[in-house]
């Protein structure tokens, strides 16, 4: 990468392919279906060629997927491998690394991992598959959300031993899991010293039978765990004209800063956001909530949008950076600050992060301020019933929690920022604050 | 970085004769099933498309 612009090399040993990939059409039929990111060539020298791909402004991991996020990434990679196959290619790796979503939809936007399909010989990247999609989205079926996070730890995928082995023996009842999780972690063990080359066992009908079935199999999955979010709308502690108010302070707000894109901490499904979303070009909604997040990525499949970007993120412990010198997947943190957003939403969240999260104001002041020079921040005071309920939580550590107040709010965010409206939410015990990077 | 390796696994490439095979029978009981449903006339509930389906839409836009 170089002066913002996404360009890749390719050496002498993949001129073939990439000639072939290009004067076929079959590039610009991925680019048609919005399946891959486009690309034009750059330089052409015998030695290189140089290709510049447009750029995504903001790459999301596997990781900070909700759960359908995550299965349209997976229906994605089938859907390319199977259209590869009908024009004689072969996906040759299936990093759930080389999606991305963009534009309110899943992209490959890995260009050079085409190569030419060799008759009858099985999928290379099929065990990549089963590590990195259809693994961790098992997993996530039987046990729950945080199996979406996988990658974090095992950027090469969940090791299928691991893997066959955490899933419930009923999971031996579905001939799709028996055969692509558990038959496959066997036969894998069994040949792991032997490193014969396998060919022509498997006719190019009989690989497309094997993408349909995971595909169709991976379509209805579904998970089944409720999150704090599915009973949000029962909890809220405001009224409605409340909730109007302050949905008109955030337009207004918006409009003051003339902003264009956008981050939303705690953004739940978005529903803030998208009152903003004519004028704003790009905003990234994060969330901890999978749920909320997942429902945010279903209206925006609904309505079409496309600046809205969901992820799940957990703000007391984002994303760091992974892989070999820390640099393979940069951290939340830097990718944020790399945008250079506009302004930052952060409403009905503080009072988690101070008193859930046990974070001082000083440091989540310093937090917000690397995120954007615009805040709008709410704040619930002593009064709020959310408050109360999180502080009745501290039990005889409730006098710790003594600082929680308008005063030192102010105090502490004063070091970061200047105060340049404070509006007291009609109807509630909530304060929103308008605020300035110094 | 060397772009791209990593070792597809012998085991891996073995199985997925078997896998296909599962697939394949799996694939043509719910073809029979839903030719069966629809002889019946009931209808089959249709998922639709999470990339195609908008594709198709704003192309007519």
């Amino acid at each position: 990468m170089d002066d913002n612009k996404v360009k890749r090399a390719i050496n002498p040993i993949y001129f073939k392919q990439y000639n072939t990939l290009t004067d076929s059409g079959f590039y610009k039929m991925l680019f048609e279906k919005k399946y891959l990111i486009p690309h034009k060539t750059d330089i052409v020298t015998p030695e290189q060629i140089i290709i510049e791909a447009k750029k995504i402004p903001f790459i999301s991991y596997p990781y900070e997927w909700s759960f359908l996020q995550y299965k349209h990434a997976a229906l994605l990679t089938l859907k390319i491998q199977k259209l590869c196959l009908e024009h004689n290619f072969v996906l040759k790796d299936a990093s759930a690394f080389n999606i991305s979503f963009h534009q309110g939809k899943p992209i490959f936007i890995d260009t050079l991992s085409f190569d030419f399909y060799q008759e009858n010989n099985p999928w290379i990247a099929y065990k990549q598959f089963i590590q990195h999609f259809l693994g961790p989205l098992v997993l996530t079926k039987y046990y729950g959300h945080h199996h979406l996070k996988t990658l974090a730890n095992n950027l090469e995928g969940i090791s299928l031993r691991t893997l066959s082995k955490s899933l419930p023996l009923k999971s031996y009842l579905s001939p799709t899991i028996l055969t692509n999780i558990h038959l496959l972690a066997s036969f894998d063990k069994k040949y792991e010293s032997d490193k014969k080359t396998v060919s022509n066992n498997l006719s190019k009908s009989s690989q497309i039978k094997l993408i349909d079935g995971l595909y169709d199999y991976i379509l209805t999955l579904s998970v089944n765990e409720k999150t704090e979010w599915d009973d949000y709308y029962n909890q809220i502690n405001y009224k409605e004209t409340a909730y109007q108010f302050k949905k008109e302070v955030v337009k207004d707000w918006f409009k003051s800063i003339k902003g264009k894109s956008l981050i939303d901490i705690g953004g739940n499904d978005g529903a803030f956001s998208r009152e903003l979303k004519d004028g704003a070009q790009f905003v990234i909604v994060a969330d901890v909530d999978a749920n909320a997040v997942e429902q945010n990525y279903k209206q925006l499949m609904k309505n079409r949008e496309k600046s809205i970007l969901p992820i799940v993120i957990d703000i007391l412990n984002p994303p760091a950076s992974y892989g070999f010198n820390n640099q393979e997947c940069s951290s939340f943190m830097d990718r944020v600050i790399d945008q250079h957003l506009d302004g930052c939403l952060a409403l009905a969240v503080i009072h988690h992060i101070t008193l859930s999260g046990n974070v001082p104001f000083k440091l989540s002041a310093q937090f917000f301020s690397q995120m954007a020079p615009n805040l709008l921040i709410e704040f619930p005071t002593r009064d709020d019933s959310w408050v109360r309920f999180l502080l009745d939580s501290k039990r005889e550590f409730k006098d710790h929690f003594d600082f929680y107040n308008e005063e030192n709010f102010e105090k502490e965010y004063a070091v970061y920022f200047e105060i340049m409206k404070k509006e007291k939410i009609s109807d509630s015990e909530r304060i929103l604050y308008s605020l300035k990077r110094l | 970085m060397i772009p791209l390796y990593f070792d597809p696994g012998t085991g891996a490439l073995i199985v997925q004769f078997l896998a296909a095979a599962i697939a394949g029978i799996l694939l043509f009981y719910r073809t029979v099933l839903q030719k069966i449903k629809s002889f019946l006339g009931l209808k089959n509930k249709k998922e639709v498309d999470f990339m195609d389906e908008v594709d198709a839409e704003e192309d007519k836009e």
